[in-house]
């Protein structure tokens, strides 16, 4: 029995169709993430999932109940928001026991329980603060902590982390992740930051106006991306996109002379969009190579980011910074057969066959 | 250029303002002040200094208490009143329905109405011989003949009241709302997933963003109320029995019905000493909300 199932969700607002048929099928303990920019309908899947908004079609289940018309309250689910939403005018011990607090639970347990939330999230000496008293980040500790006392069967966040500064972002994200080690608990993440979902999910939802684009584990969906969506919206700096040919041999890539040799299963003849990831071209020999002309190198500290073109297209292509490429140089970048990602230019689908 | 020459230079600059205030609030002040302690008559303001002894006769006197508990009753009452009745309207106004727009700008409308306006017109309504409320209740069968609301004792007061919280509670509805539009989705959100019922999300998610806008709408609400002039002037003159007789008038008529600019000078004074405390204290008050909201 999954934790949570989502079939056929739709959402429309109005005339303008928000979610276009979500199914998703989630194990208890699983850390789904839901990728996407903003308006690509993660937050209102995330709202539907929660009662704060109900599908216009389609079915939400939550373990095995169907929980479409049920009252948030009554869904067994906890959400943490970005604006950490807490009660302004009770300190953080009512507010992390403030579901329980509502649902009648006595109060010597109610207090237990909030200790032991705190403890896990290192705020007990903030117990008799204000929301006011605190930094962002021990505001979303509290909020996190107001979802963890209820023991719900699912959490929901959405986009917990994007208030915060990037150091502080990065800590919260390291918590999240030990905590979710730690519980074994079933979490949807909503998310607009690639490398949040990458580090935290289980797997990884990647969505674009109303549509799942892609939903896989983290890895796959960097090694393996579905969609040229996929492939540029993770990854940074983004996947580099030539335009190419088939040939039997490999691809003859628009502008350069020689072909590259590269065994793709494809008709010969057929126009493919070529993806490569920056930090897959090395000046190591491999199998295969692009001559390369550099034009801008920027050195980011543990790499040196070099922009340049292949046969008049733009490439990216991030280079140990003892590789001392400068500006004007001619190099040949090499990279491994499987950093080649062939993509249909019409209707942006991957082309490789896999193994 | 030095800083003396900057601030002799911003003091010349206000002096024509400053002139002026002196002259129409500075030196009618001053002017009061003196005549609160001489027996002066209206005709002439020359009387003789007399002291403490028209405060020492309005404060021992029965009519000054009456009037002033008078006022109390009406200022409390009708601001109560129309707090509730502001906030229900806001949050009625606040929900999602179709023409709420309209309703929103309709309500405003009685606020918008000059003082007089108002009170002639529900001056009208009351009226005991061809008025709107005497016609609809007896048409209703909820009176039987009809009455002089304005001129009985017992209703005089509260016909006054309904007339003002008509015209009243439109501004407290507009703060609150505009309060309203300030409470965060996202905590409406978190009090319905944690499960707070509609009476508990009132009072922990919405009322700490409503209590200081509503604050300040109490303090001009009372600080207006206990200086009410207008409405009832034009409505009942302090009658009947002087059952509706408040502070101000009271000092219009101790200064200009009478005639005795002396003691209604006191007695001025004495009504502006009581705003001005009532003004402090709820500005004192209006600090400490604002201090815990933040």
């Amino acid at each position: 029995m999954s934790a949570l199932t989502l079939e056929r969700i739709a959402k429309n607002y109005g005339e303008v169709e928000t979610l276009k048929g979500i199914d998703i099928a989630l194990e208890s303990g699983e850390f789904l993430v839901l990728l996407g920019s903003s308006g690509c309908g993660k937050s209102t899947l995330l709202n539907i999932i929660a009662g704060l908004a109900e599908p216009t079609s389609g079915d939400v289940r939550i373990g095995d109940r169907s929980v479409v018309g049920v009252h948030p309250k009554d869904r067994d689910v906890a959400m943490v928001f970005q604006s950490y939403a807490l009660y302004p005018n009770l300190t953080v011990a009512r507010n992390i026991g403030f579901g329980l607090e509502m649902r009648h639970v006595p109060a010597a347990e109610r207090e237990k329980a909030v200790r032991e939330a705190a403890a896990l999230l290192q705020i007990e000496n903030l117990l008799d603060r204000k929301p006011a008293q605190l930094s962002g980040g021990q505001r979303q500790r509290v909020a996190i902590g107001r979802a963890l006392v209820r023991r719900p069967k699912i959490f929901l966040f959405d986009e917990p982390l994007s208030n915060l500064d990037a150091k502080l972002r990065m800590e919260m994200r390291s918590e999240l992740k030990r905590l979710h080690q730690m519980l074994k608990t079933t979490v949807v993440y909503v998310t607009h930051d690639q490398i949040e979902a990458m580090t935290l999910a289980t797997r990884i939802a990647v969505m674009r106006n109303g549509v799942i684009e892609q939903l896989d584990r983290p890895e796959a969906i960097y090694n393996r991306p579905a969609t040229l969506y996929v492939a540029t919206f993770v990854g940074a700096p983004p996947m580099n996109l030539l335009s190419a040919t088939t040939t039997p041999e490999g691809l003859s890539i628009a502008g350069l002379e020689t072909p590259l040799a590269l065994r793709h299963g494809l008709e010969a003849g057929r126009p493919v969009t070529l993806g490569i990831r920056p930090e897959a071209l090395g000046l190591a020999a491999r199998e295969t190579a692009l001559a390369f002309h550099a034009e801008l190198a920027e050195l980011t500290g543990p790499e040196l980011v070099v922009t340049g073109t292949v046969g008049g297209q733009k490439l990216v292509a991030s280079l140990p910074p003892a590789s001392g490429v400068s500006p004007g140089d001619r190099a040949t970048l090499f990279a491994a057969p499987e950093a080649f990602h062939l993509f249909d230019p019409a209707t942006g689908l991957r082309l490789n066959r896999d193994r | 250029m030095s800083s003396t020459w900057l601030t002799t230079r911003a003091w010349l600059l206000m002096l024509p303002l400053l002139a002026v205030m002196i002259a129409v609030i500075g030196w009618p002040m001053a002017e009061t002040v003196r005549l609160s302690f001489t027996d002066a008559k209206l005709v002439g303001l020359t009387g003789h200094f007399v002291g403490l002894d028209n405060y020492a006769k309005i404060l021992s006197g029965s009519n000054f208490r009456g009037t002033l508990s008078t006022t109390a009753f009406f200022a409390i009452v009708s601001v109560g009143i129309e707090m509730v009745l502001g906030v229900l309207a806001a949050l009625l106004l606040n929900q999602q329905f179709y023409g709420r727009t309209l309703l929103r700008a309709l309500m405003i409308l009685p606020w918008a109405l000059p003082t007089i306006v108002n009170a002639t017109l529900w001056r009208l309504i009351y009226n005991p011989e061809y008025g709107a409320l005497n016609a609809a209740l007896t048409q209703l069968g909820l009176l039987g003949e009809y009455r002089s609301w304005l001129g009985e004792p017992g209703s005089a007061m509260a016909a006054l009241i309904l007339a003002d919280c008509w015209k009243n509670f439109p501004l407290v509805a507009l703060i609150a709302l505009a309060a309203l539009q300030s409470v965060p989705r996202d905590l409406i959100a978190a009090s319905l997933v944690d499960g707070a019922s509609a009476l508990n999300r009132f009072r922990f998610v919405i009322l700490p963003y409503l209590a200081g806008p509503l604050m300040v709408a109490l303090v001009l609400r009372t600080i207006e109320a206990f200086k009410v002039f207008d409405i009832i002037w034009v409505m009942t003159r302090g009658g009947p029995a002087n059952s509706t007789r408040t502070l101000s008038i009271l000092v219009y008529q101790e200064a200009f019905s009478f005639g005795r600019a002396g003691s209604g000078a006191s007695l001025a004074l004495i009504v502006t000493l009581m705003v001005t405390l009532l003004a402090l204290a709820y500005g004192a008050l209006v600090r400490k909300a604002a201090g815990s909201a933040a």
